[in-house]
């Protein structure tokens, strides 16, 4: 049995409670931002002496509450954030809600109004921060203008001026951190990867409550660890789909054999890119305009193109689509994805929150069993 | 389908109009013209400008739910490999473009050139993009932004003071969009946007809304209500794809004087009038019976839908600047409707307006926001049903059950 590498289990540690991770945060008195979706400019938060915290939902947490007010046909993810803003878990300073989703953009339209009709008073005070995608320079003029109020909105709160140093630091902190996500890639695809998906995953994700510095730190230390650590020798698969705010999807497949070298949302690999560079607003604007694709924002030509490229570097032997109830988007992308791929590809629908489902092992299984050449084992 | 009596003369002509401009519209664009699918709250007034044929989305989704014919479409859909649980409204007619549908309704939607939608929702914009796939048809997305603080009173604000209602970056956008819209149109069609005509379209239409607007006052004041949400929908809603033609405009104005003529007559839909109804969400199409199932045993009749009143206030747009006019009424149109606090805070506007004892409320899996407008209401002292189905996908709708829970609770929380 192999030790867990040290930085890995900070990461972990981090991850599998992020609640606490920012309620021991909020205990020292530094001022926190809690993010929904991954459009909110993290820089910006940062350069104004605070932290951001990305928001998660938990499959576990009950949903009652939230549900009669989001309804229950919305992404459950968000679902379950909108359940823990309610019961205080965790508390936050602050609240920006980014439109990356339209979940999201549902979730601070229900916010906003129970704020105003005074029915939930213990939220916390919420903006939007409106980031939109197409890809023009129409798109990127508006995004431009929003975020430079989201700045003044930052400035008046936090009393602190954003100046160009406090920007530059901010950006180049975030940078550092994406640099090494991207690194972490090639631990899952090398030819016999180090890393689990469900590490990688945590690892990424980890981020979510520490400060860019600590999580480009932690992530140099695994990836220092990367020589020792066992190698995995298994079917590899490429997970795209709907977003995973938490392991228990990843947990279920690679338990019972597999191994995911590669996903596409915004909790995992998608995450990372682009850098934004230039310390500028501009470049803000454009990083999060053109960020990875993911399904909830990007057309079906992108994530098919997204699909190819990202078979082509992890070399899975099996595409696997995981459409969550409420989150139907994914389901539009599978046929031309399946076609971009040239792997053999399964989608699994309706799937709960948190859950992977019955069914879904024998799928996977019976899709690698046919696309194996007769007589090689499974 | 139970054949219902049309109330309204503006009603059967406008039936018979849109019969004969969809067979004109099917030898026009087997001629080679070009023909749009566009969704119902984008900019045709673009389209209506430069003479391109164009199709609603949802207008042809109704269609065929009104033929009960749906659930055919949607299992085309998934033999193709999509979903036919997500944005069945929107998707119905994407079915038309992949397999040939025996049969079809008003034989059939013909193939579009160009699609357009806006980018609200995950999955609606991929539904375009699924006809961007398709051989010689173009898909132009329209960018969908959001405000962080919005006035209340849309209604008051919308039809001069739009800018301080939406804000400028929004419209700032949208005006960008729509301008990239015409030199697309342009480009691919070949058309000419002249602004003469673009203002010609534009006044035509503030004055067909400016009709709807007095309908829709007349109907609320007067008690017996002089006609039912669903003797009015043909003659509210063809006009309004057609807005921006003489005939649209003249349209809306005979449907105000027939009114108009029964109020003064003393006509009422439901002469033994009792309870006031009110139906918030899109039109139940495969059981058009439901609006007049209650008014025999609870003399309860429905006098108000959206689709009349959105009419009336969603629409009219004044200002020099045309192109700024129009991308203020389409910039945060979905808002009005859907989104808190404005969609919230109209309903109740409207729902004392209309004097309404009672709403029914659809709530479909894509409900959006209908926690608010129930709580609103209720808050109000307007009792709620909430009604839990699709508005085109039958395949979950119990007729009997639904009736017999509309019985209760119109005896229990409305009479």
């Amino acid at each position: 049995m192999s030790t867990t590498p040290p930085a890995l289990k900070e990461l972990r540690d981090a991850y599998d409670d992020r609640p606490a991770a920012i309620r021991r945060r909020r205990a020292t008195g530094a001022p926190v931002v809690g993010c929904v979706g991954a459009d909110v400019p993290v820089e910006l938060v940062t350069a104004a002496g605070a932290l951001p915290v990305r928001l998660s939902g938990d499959p576990a947490r009950d949903r009652a509450v939230a549900d009669r007010y989001l309804g229950t046909g919305l992404d459950p993810a968000a679902r379950s954030i909108l359940a823990g803003l309610l019961s205080g878990e965790p508390e936050v300073d602050l609240l920006l809600i980014s439109n990356d989703s339209a979940a999201s953009l549902r979730l601070f339209y229900t916010v906003r109004e129970l704020r105003r009709l005074g029915v939930e008073p213990s939220l916390p005070r919420t903006h939007l921060v409106d980031i939109l995608h197409l890809p023009h320079r129409t798109t990127a003029r508006y995004n431009r203008v929003r975020l430079a109020e989201t700045k003044e909105l930052l400035e008046r709160w936090s009393g602190r001026r954003i100046g160009g140093n406090e920007l530059a630091k901010a950006v180049q902190q975030h940078d550092e951190a994406r640099r090494r996500m991207l690194a972490l890639r090639r631990l899952r695809t090398a030819d016999r990867p180090a890393l689990r998906g469900e590490d990688a995953l945590m690892a990424i994700g980890a981020g979510a409550v520490l400060t860019a510095e600590e999580h480009a730190g932690l992530l140099d230390r695994l990836m220092l660890a990367d020589a020792g650590l066992p190698r995995h020798d298994r079917p590899r698969l490429y997970l795209t789909g709907s977003a995973h705010d938490g392991p228990e999807v990843y947990r279920a497949i690679e338990d019972a054999g597999y191994l995911i070298v590669a996903d596409d949302h915004d909790w995992g690999d998608a995450l990372a890119g682009p850098l934004v560079g230039e310390p500028t607003l501009d470049a803000l604007a454009e990083r999060y305009q053109y960020r990875d694709p993911t399904a909830a924002r990007s057309s079906v030509r992108v994530r098919a193109a997204q699909a190819a490229a990202t078979v082509e570097r992890s070399r899975p032997d099996l595409l696997v689509c995981y459409v969550r109830d409420g989150d139907e988007a994914p389901a539009w992308d599978f046929p031309a994805q399946r076609r971009a791929a040239g792997v053999p590809a399964v989608i699994l629908e309706h799937r709960r929150y948190g859950e992977l489902g019955e069914d879904a092992l024998p799928i996977i299984a019976d899709a690698l069993r046919t696309a194996r050449p007769k007589g090689e084992a499974g | 389908m139970a054949r219902r009596n049309k109330l309204l003369a503006s009603s059967t002509e406008a039936t018979r109009y849109q019969r004969e401009w969809f067979a004109g519209l099917r030898e026009a664009v087997a001629g080679g013209e070009p023909l749009a699918l566009v969704n119902a709250d984008t900019p045709q007034e673009i389209f209506r400008a430069m003479g391109i044929p164009y199709v609603v989305n949802q207008w042809w989704a109704s269609v065929v739910a009104a033929k009960r014919r749906t659930g055919e479409y949607l299992r085309t859909l998934r033999e193709n490999g999509y979903p036919d649980y997500s944005e069945q409204y929107s998707a119905t007619s994407l079915a038309s473009v992949l397999a040939e549908i025996p049969d079809p309704p008003w034989d059939g939607l013909p193939r579009p050139t160009i699609v357009l939608g806006d980018t609200t929702g995950d999955a609606s914009r991929k539904v375009f993009d699924i006809w961007d796939e398709q051989d010689g048809i173009a898909y132009y997305p329209l960018e969908n932004a959001a405000a962080d603080t919005v006035p209340v009173n849309w209604w008051d604000l919308m039809p001069e003071q739009w800018e301080a209602a939406i804000g400028t970056p929004r419209l700032d956008l949208m005006v960008a969009e729509l301008e990239g819209l015409v030199r697309f149109l342009e480009t691919t069609t070949g058309r000419v946007f002249r602004e003469s005509r673009f203002r010609e379209v534009m006044t035509l239409i503030n004055e067909q809304e400016e009709w709807n607007r007095r309908t829709r006052d007349l109907i609320a004041r007067t008690r017996p209500v002089p006609l039912r949400v669903d003797d009015s929908i043909s003659s509210v809603m063809v006009p309004q794809w057609h807005r921006g033609t003489v005939w649209a405009r003249d349209a809306a104005r005979r449907f105000h004087d027939e009114v108009a003529a029964r109020v003064a007559a003393g006509d009422a839909a439901c002469p033994g009038e009792r309870l006031r109804l009110m139906w918030i969400g899109r039109g139940l199409w495969y059981d058009m019976d439901f609006y007049r199932h209650f008014e025999e045993r609870h003399g309860a009749v429905f006098v108000w839908s959206m689709y009349l009143a959105i009419a009336a206030d969603g629409y009219i747009r004044y200002g020099d600047d045309p192109m700024r006019a129009l991308a203020a009424r389409f910039a945060a149109f979905s808002d009005q409707l859907y989104r808190p606090p404005w969609s919230n805070e109209w309903y109740l506007k409207e729902a004392r307006l209309h004097q309404v004892d009672g709403v029914v409320h659809l709530v479909g899996e894509d409900a959006r926001s209908g926690w608010f407008i129930t709580e609103t209401l209720e808050r109000a002292g307007i009792p709620v049903f909430e009604l839990r189905v699709d508005n085109v996908d039958q395949r979950a709708y119990d007729l009997t059950a639904v009736r017999a829970a509309i019985d209760d609770w119109l005896i229990t929380r409305v009479a």
